[in-house]
């Protein structure tokens, strides 16, 4: 608001003012897309019009961009995930209270149990079982889209860490189950070889006091993306055993936001941050375009692993710790958890990754995304949940 | 008199309803050529799967094909050994006796273990090539396109010599059908690929309507998903459209003689809805539409 009428007034001064301005809009703009994650859904969504009005052109580009996009370029999304992850359970991060995990993590156990569940009774029950490799795609939560949803609905209660915990340990099983992929190379030693190369590289430059992102990124990451590639791990998780190895702060609140660009941590960070955000653009471009009239039976599992499996899976989860003894997290009750597990079942980002990881181009593999792309739904079924129930901030 | 006049005007006006028996095959059923039967999204095990069988029966004794293409979802449904006997074995029962060979390729409702069934003579593989005399099909499992399968076909396509090259698989690049359509994702890896080795002709099925496709570069597409479900009406006519039949259930009829390819699509009731030939093009093409 403020921003805006800073934009009016100097929109109606001199031209000088004009172009300072101009600029300033677009700061701001494109600071809220950062903050938001938002150049991701639209990257998704330009796909989404590309491919169902010019499709051969749409999928020669997508074809063309797949591999650097998904085996290279989010090889820096997951190492940000990891990043935010490590710094959030270092002592005085948001998650390093190891009684903070208790809860969440039965709520993660029957959350995947409900939707896997689901997913391959629905694919058994519609005898297409053509599908049932893609169960991982269950496995998928968009933590970022559940950190947002929450950040608004629940602002100030135990949500949050809550969901994060649950998602990320979610995410870690289907990254588990999607990362093993061929053999490239005739033996696992060699690959393996090279990845205790990369290891000892970046423990030597820790240990040199090496602070430069670019220096780990360019030296240990190659080597360890070459050794994930050979030995049979997807390379996106490359850098993974990376990140720890870096300078960390640890992150009280606002996991997803990006830091403030004041000193040389956080301008790494800043930039790190600039350049996911264009990745996931361009994942969102390369991978979310999928012809809408191509949905099936993959669709409406995936949709109903999501939307139904997982949160009636966490719940029962919840429900039976409780009854075994265990406690609630303060500020959250029945109605709290409801929402938290409705935020939770959009899989987009991750399950548009799985869907790559799990399955090779076709028919199967774009209709089991267009239900990946439907569960953003899930996010709308939170915010109607809580007003519902009459609970948070948007009643 | 009178009577007999009353019956002969009864028996005009009952043959006048019935069916036409069926035509008189345009296919030239030459000594030596190569003979073949098409059949796409057929295992459902009703009434109409059993009809079209019949038609084929009866199609055999004037045109011994001896072998039949499968395009694909072959078994609707449940999977079990018994599902095998009533949606496959008993419905081409009188084919099978008589030696047709059945060659499959899956779709998305077969069961990727039907593969091994011995009926379907897949050897155990997703995807395979086999040959009759001039002719070497290839099969493709459309469902997921990886890397190893599309190098194979690249491989398989590149070392082929045969004068005739046929591709067949269950998901059409090219298709009219309302529910379905072009799968334009598989087109852009598997295109090139028929128009650098010179494929002739590409069969697919999953829209369950018959289809001919104008050539496309120089390859000849046909849409044959109507040999046990249907989509009545389902066909949307477009430029590309060359020939279609929604109204029933189809199969196809199709003799390679030097170089030409005749084909004949057969309808439930034993009618001709659609009958051409197709010249072989000089192999292999470079880019270029007819």
């Amino acid at each position: 608001m403020r921003n805006h009428a800073m934009a009016s007034r100097v929109l109606g001064g001199h031209h000088a003012h004009r172009r300072l301005t101009a600029g300033r809009v677009w700061h701001d703009v494109s600071g809220h897309l950062f903050d938001r994650f938002l150049l991701l859904p639209i990257g998704a969504g330009i796909a989404l019009v590309w491919a169902n009005t010019r499709p051969e052109s749409y999928f020669t580009f997508a074809q063309k961009l797949a591999f650097p996009v998904n085996e290279i370029g989010m090889a820096f999304f997951f190492a940000l995930i990891t990043q935010e992850i490590v710094e959030a359970v270092m002592p005085g991060g948001a998650l390093h209270s190891w009684r903070r995990w208790g809860l969440p993590i039965v709520a993660a156990a029957g959350g995947l149990a409900g939707s896997v569940s689901v997913y391959l009774v629905y694919v058994n029950v519609n005898y297409v079982t053509v599908l049932a490799p893609a169960w991982p795609i269950a496995c998928a939560i968009d933590v970022a889209a559940a950190y947002y949803v929450l950040k608004t609905i629940l602002p100030r209660s135990g949500a949050l860490p809550f969901a994060l915990v649950a998602g990320i340990v979610t995410d870690i099983v289907g990254v588990l189950v999607v990362a093993p992929r061929h053999l490239v190379l005739a033996t696992h030693a060699a690959g393996a070889a090279l990845m205790m190369v990369a290891l000892a590289l970046a423990g030597v430059m820790r240990a040199s006091g090496v602070r430069s992102f670019w220096a780990y990124l360019s030296i240990c990451g190659t080597v360890s993306w070459f050794a994930f590639y050979w030995v049979g791990l997807h390379p996106a998780f490359a850098l993974v055993p990376i990140v720890p190895f870096l300078r960390h702060e640890p992150r009280r609140l606002d996991l997803f936001a990006d830091p403030p660009d004041d000193d040389a941590t956080h301008h790494f960070e800043h930039e790190w941050n600039a350049l996911v955000q264009g990745i996931l653009f361009l994942f969102g471009l390369v991978n979310a375009g999928v012809i809408l009239r191509g949905y099936d039976a993959g669709t409406w599992a995936v949709l109903a692993a999501a939307l139904v499996g997982r949160p009636v899976g966490m719940l029962a989860a919840i429900g039976i710790a409780v009854a075994a003894g265990l406690h609630l997290p303060r500020r959250l009750g029945w109605r709290e958890l409801v929402v938290i597990a409705l935020a939770m079942s959009s899989g987009f980002t991750f399950a548009l990754f799985f869907a790559t990881g799990v399955l090779a181009t076709g028919p199967a593999q774009a209709e089991i995304k267009i239900g990946a792309l439907a569960t953003s739904v899930g996010a709308l079924l939170a915010i109607g949940a809580a007003r519902l129930l009459r609970i948070g901030s948007v009643r | 008199m009178r009577r007999v006049f009353i019956t002969v005007l009864l028996w005009i006006v009952v043959a006048g309803r019935v069916e036409p028996l069926p035509q008189t095959t345009p296919l030239p059923v030459q000594t030596g050529s190569v003979k073949f039967a098409v059949i796409g999204d057929s295992g459902t095990g009703d009434r109409a799967q059993y009809e079209v069988g019949r038609q084929m029966e009866s199609a055999h004794t004037r045109f011994p094909f001896e072998l039949v293409i499968m395009l694909g979802d072959n078994m609707y449904g449940r999977q079990s050994p018994q599902d095998f006997v009533t949606k496959f074995e008993q419905p081409y029962k009188p084919l099978i006796s008589a030696g047709v060979v059945f060659y499959a390729s899956l779709g998305n409702h077969d069961n990727p273990s039907n593969r091994l069934y011995e009926g379907f003579h897949m050897g155990g593989e997703r995807y395979y090539t086999f040959a009759r005399r001039s002719v070497r099909f290839f099969v493709l499992d459309s469902n997921q396109m990886d890397p190893k399968q599309l190098d194979w076909v690249d491989g398989a396509l590149k070392q082929s010599q045969d004068a005739w090259k046929i591709c067949y698989f269950h998901h059409p690049i090219y298709s009219d059908g309302g529910r379905h359509g072009s799968d334009v994702q598989l087109r852009v890896v598997l295109e090139p690929l028929f128009v650098k080795y010179g494929v002739n002709v590409v069969f697919a099925g999953h829209d369950h309507v018959y289809e001919r496709i104008k050539p496309q570069k120089g390859v000849a597409y046909f849409v044959a998903g109507s040999a046990g479900e249907l989509r009545k009406g389902d066909i949307r006519p477009t430029a590309a459209t060359a020939a279609y039949f929604d109204d029933d259930q189809a199969f196809m009829l199709v003799e390679i003689a030097g170089d030409d390819l005749f084909f004949e699509a057969v309808s439930r009731t034993g009618r001709a809805v659609d009958s051409g030939v197709i010249r072989r093009q000089p192999t292999p093409r470079s880019t270029g539409g007819l």
